[in-house]
């Protein structure tokens, strides 16, 4: 069913995971997880996330490797019957392009708020999903070659700008360190898994590898990337703003970026290039999230791709403008969040138990 | 035609109608139809004469007068004739306007209608706030607008005047502009301890969210001439400003920080009865919590390097082992003098920890500070308090004997 046109290789998965991660995340995240550790030790609670995260990942990787060519919307019926596995797809469509609603209002706010004061939502959602749409009708090959050049330049150019925020840093804003013990670091750790939402795209782009048998390394290297970048930005941010100014900032990244200004530079102020990379991160999660929901579609009711495509415009749209205001937009996000503890955390142990039982009894 | 370069054709007049949208942003405006507003002064009420005037002609908004607020508006006309005449301008580069009222955004709308330009924030500096404004007012409530501003960047420097904090905004000649002033001042640490570093808003967001006390830059103003003298103390509980310290108690607590990256100390030689000045060049200090059964108390220990640049005491032996100690003890003396009046004012007279025991008490015994982090400034108040200072005389300058 995939041609070989259609193959990506282990890098590019990587690739995938990495960029669906950053996304609309990066910028609330100090203050996400801020809020409910409470203390400065919330770099430990993203290593503890992101270790969690990778181990689901590898759970989710085993579980697809068991069922090759195969993407989650087609094997789950195998595992738990025709209907429930209908409806778990059905709940894992909704998932994504809830996801791919979520980026893109986030994007709204942020460029509305920041870069384009006057300019109305429907203008900039409208466009961006179009060059989107645009993209995804290539399919899943130029996606990931795409990726592959957002990823570096996005990388790059974040680390200079938020390395350049170390001009406000001051050491004893992390300190002390598990001052209230290690209760305060787990209490947040639920909260990372929005953050790390990104590694269940394993499920479904396993099938489009080369080499299948190596998505376990794909999944742990597109996790470890985001991780150390989160890492980084947590650090960053607590360290230059303390962690009670980060839990009363709406988008504490951007303030950090705000907060300082280099003289003898060619530009001194560096919001614009935080935003203009961050959105293409929000690009790439957005693309590959509607792609995830598309794709779920098209094969759940046997509809061409492209017909999923062009349906889901609409509905995506309409859910994006669902929420009244920011708040209730992170309220969603949270929610989401909590989706992806069971959905992606959970459940494939459940089904991976399920597939090495039924393995067994076959062989 | 030939089908296929009628096609071509089409696509390339579509192409060039393309680049039409290309040019610019839905949102954009013209630099020269913006005032921009660079610095900002919150006083006490006080309507100046243009505004009761203008009040007078015609019907104002319901309001209470509490804040005084006053924007300083970079003229570029202004600027622009100064530099195209190259002589001295008539007219100042700067434009101050003031408006009375309780909201500040309400005011800064009001603006709008007083002026043919729209104002932006982007490039505000400074923000100057009157001691008295905020001794009644909490800081909290005087800042929330610059917080969630847009335009407005974290890193706009916070500063407080015991006098009218407008009158720091204004400049007695034609070519300064105050707030660039009062900006590159704060870059002058290097000279001078009387130079606190500067107060972000960046720092006060963290600062009066966890009820820290601070200290802000003291600046002064007469006849368009300003001067950063002293600091007023923020308590971090109230948020409102508990008082002054002059210059000699800012210097205390300068040194008990440990944050100076210049300045001098100077000495009068016991033996010769002269005077003598060190600069400092290099300063640090770290503060010790103890807790030994349930009792607080901490040691301070300030170290810094020096050189001597000025010597009027007649004698021809600098380098002279016993010389530079007897230096050192004097200058340690020196130093413990002035951060035992600081110490002083802050502990027992204004009780508000402003130098950060509070937090070094956090960072050494995190559970010891659960158990007081409530009441910390009464607690401040009563603990015992030790510091010594440690001097190294590094070299003598370019001239070696008298």
């Amino acid at each position: 069913m995939i041609g070989v046109k259609d193959r990506i290789s282990t890098v590019q998965t990587a690739v995938i995971i990495a960029n669906f991660m950053l996304g609309s995340g990066i910028l609330t995240l100090p203050r996400i997880i801020g809020e409910k550790v409470g203390t400065p030790d919330v770099w430990l609670t993203v290593i503890l996330g992101g270790g969690l995260a990778i181990l689901a990942g590898v759970i989710m990787a085993k579980l697809s490797m068991i069922y090759p060519e195969q993407t989650f919307y087609q094997f789950n019926r195998l595992l738990i019957g025709k209907w429930m596995g209908g409806l778990l797809s059905l709940i894992t469509i909704v998932y994504f392009f809830v996801i791919a609603a979520i980026q893109l209002r986030t994007l709204n706010e942020v460029t509305v708020l920041f870069l384009l004061g006057g300019t109305p939502t429907w203008a900039i959602i409208m466009m961006f999903m179009w060059v989107s749409l645009y993209l995804l009708t290539g399919g899943i090959n130029p996606i990931a070659r795409l990726f592959e050049i957002i990823l570096p330049i996005s990388i790059v150019i974040y680390l200079i700008v938020i390395g350049m925020g170390l001009k406000i840093f001051d050491f004893n804003n992390l300190r002390p360190l598990l001052g209230q013990g290690i209760m305060p670091v787990l209490k947040g750790l639920e909260t990372t898994s929005f953050t790390f939402t990104g590694i269940e795209i394993i499920l479904i782009i396993t099938a489009f590898m080369k080499k299948p048998n190596k998505s376990v390394k794909a999944v742990m290297y597109g996790t470890a990337i985001p991780m150390v970048i989160y890492l980084i930005t947590v650090v960053i941010v607590i360290g230059s703003m303390s962690v009670d100014a980060v839990v009363s900032r709406t988008w504490p990244t951007i303030d950090l970026v705000r907060g300082y200004e280099v003289s003898g530079l060619i530009f001194e102020r560096y919001d614009s290039f935080l935003l203009v990379i961050w959105i293409m991160q929000i690009y790439s999660t957005y693309t590959i999230t509607y792609y995830a929901s598309a794709l779920g579609l098209s094969l759940l009711f046997k509809w061409k791709l492209n017909t999923c495509l062009f349906l889901l415009l609409p509905i995506v749209f309409l859910t994006t403008m669902i929420p009244k205001n920011t708040n209730e937009l992170f309220k969603l996000g949270d929610m989401v969040g909590y989706c992806t503890i069971y959905l992606f955390g959970l459940l494939p142990i459940l089904l991976l138990l399920i597939a090495k039982w039924k393995g067994s009894r076959q062989g | 035609m030939n089908p296929h370069i009628l096609r071509k054709s089409i696509l390339f007049c579509l192409s060039i109608l393309l680049l039409m949208v290309q040019t610019g942003c839905w949102s954009m405006a013209e630099i020269e139809d913006l005032s921009m507003y660079v610095g900002m002064a919150l006083d006490e009420p006080e309507e100046t004469e243009l505004e009761q005037k203008l009040n007078e002609l015609g019907y104002d908004q319901p309001k209470k007068n509490l804040i005084s607020y006053t924007v300083q508006i970079v003229n570029k006309q202004g600027e622009e004739k100064s530099s195209s005449s190259g002589s001295s301008s008539t007219s100042k580069p700067y434009l101050n306007i003031t408006e009375t009222g309780d909201s500040l955004l309400q005011m800064e709308r009001e603006f709008s209608t007083r002026l043919e330009r729209p104002l932006i924030g982007n490039h505000l500096k400074v923000i100057v706030i009157n001691e008295k404004l905020a001794r009644k007012q909490n800081m909290n409530y005087l800042l929330d607008f610059f917080l969630r501003d847009n335009d407005i960047r974290l890193s706009t420097v916070v500063l407080m005047s015991s006098e009218r904090a407008r009158d720091t905004l204004e400049a007695k000649d034609n070519a300064t502009i105050p707030t660039f002033r009062l900006a590159s001042m704060i870059n002058n640490r290097r000279r001078s301890l009387q130079i606190l570093p500067p107060v972000t808003l960046t720092n006060l967001v963290g600062d009066m969210r966890s009820h820290t006390s601070y200290m802000l830059q003291n600046v002064v103003a007469t006849e368009g001439i300003v001067k950063f003298s002293g600091a007023a103390v923020i308590n971090g509980k109230t948020q409102t400003c508990k008082g002054l310290l002059n210059e000699e108690e800012a210097l205390g607590i300068s040194w008990l920080k440990g944050f100076g990256v210049g300045g001098v100390v100077k000495i009068t030689d016991e033996m010769t009865k002269q005077l003598v000045t060190f600069e400092v060049t290099q300063m640090k200090s770290k503060i010790n919590a103890k807790v030994q059964n349930n009792e607080i108390s901490f040691d301070v220990k300030i170290q810094f390097d020096a050189r001597t640049m000025e010597n009027w005491s007649k004698s021809n032996k600098d380098f002279d082992d016993g010389f530079i100690e007897r230096m050192q003890t004097a200058a340690e003396e020196e130093v413990e003098r002035v951060v035992k009046i600081g110490l002083g004012k802050i502990q027992k007279k204004y009780k508000t920890d402003i130098v950060g025991f509070g937090k070094a008490l956090q960072i050494q015994h995190p559970k010891q500070w659960q158990h007081v982090k409530d009441d910390w400034d009464k607690t401040f108040s009563e603990i015992p308090i030790t510091y010594s200072v440690k001097m190294k005389l590094t070299d003598n300058g370019a001239k070696s004997t008298h």
